[in-house]
């Protein structure tokens, strides 16, 4: 398992991107699929910035990644005040483009990208958000 | 990111390279604001360099779309969209919003 600690604003996203990319370039996973883990945790970063944190330079993003048999798993650790991106309604993307609402697409992308998006809270090490995918899915 | 805007006699070029994030996405709502304000409403936007879009990024140009609808004018157009990029707008279902040109001398002659 590697762990990675950044500070919580959007500067580092792009830093966070090149840690995860780092991290699962060799794991056996496609371009498309790089791209898509890519994306689902610059979500989840992006979220945590804004709605956990409430603001830039709030507090930390700590970052596990662990390859498992099946692909790899990675669970991003915040501070901030509990926000489960599961709870998040989806965007009805059905909806007619002209007056689509657009919040929670960053939490769509998130979970169409990943095969499981699960979240905890614990009192001690705050929101825990775990993001799993698997090779060839 | 960086970008470069040229001016052609019937549209404006905007050549994006890197990454569209929350970080960098206010950057390009601005230059789209920008032009949108002075009637500059033909717009090219080129791709190619374009290493990462965000869903903030996605909705820059989807809003600036959506004005430019509304107020009845110009369109804004891709050319060289990346696959996964593109993959990204099918996702969200904001392709149908948008033409996307193989490069950038059809997209310009579209206009």
């Amino acid at each position: 398992m590697t762990t990675k600690t950044f500070r919580g604003n959007f500067k580092n996203l792009a830093p966070i991107s090149d840690f995860i990319i780092s991290q699962v370039e060799n794991a056996g996973f496609t371009a498309n699929e790089i791209y898509a883990i890519q994306t689902a945790v610059d979500e989840a970063c992006a979220n945590i910035i804004d709605h956990a944190y409430g603001g830039e330079d709030i507090g930390d993003i700590k970052i596990d990644v662990k390859k498992t048999k099946t692909g790899i798993q990675i669970t991003l650790i915040d501070s901030g005040k509990p926000f489960n991106p599961n709870e998040v309604p989806e965007p009805d993307i059905r909806s007619p483009l002209e007056i689509r609402k657009e919040r929670g697409l960053g939490v769509f992308f998130m979970r169409k990208l990943m095969d499981n998006v699960r979240f905890e809270f614990s009192k001690n090490e705050g929101n825990i958000l775990t993001l799993e995918k698997y090779r060839g899915s | 990111m960086e970008f470069s805007i040229t001016e052609y006699t019937h549209c404006d070029l905007i050549d994006i390279s890197g990454r569209i994030d929350s970080y960098t996405s206010p950057k390009i709502a601005e230059v789209l604001k920008t032009l949108l304000a002075d009637g500059h409403t033909n717009i090219v936007i080129d791709m190619k360099l374009v290493t990462y879009l965000s869903s903030s990024g996605m909705l820059v140009f989807v809003n600036a779309q959506k004005q430019r609808t509304r107020q009845d004018r110009g369109e804004i157009v891709f050319s060289n969209i990346p696959d996964c990029v593109l993959s990204s707008f099918k996702l969200a279902g904001f392709d149908q919003l948008f033409k996307f040109f193989d490069d950038v001398v059809s997209a310009v002659g579209r206009f």
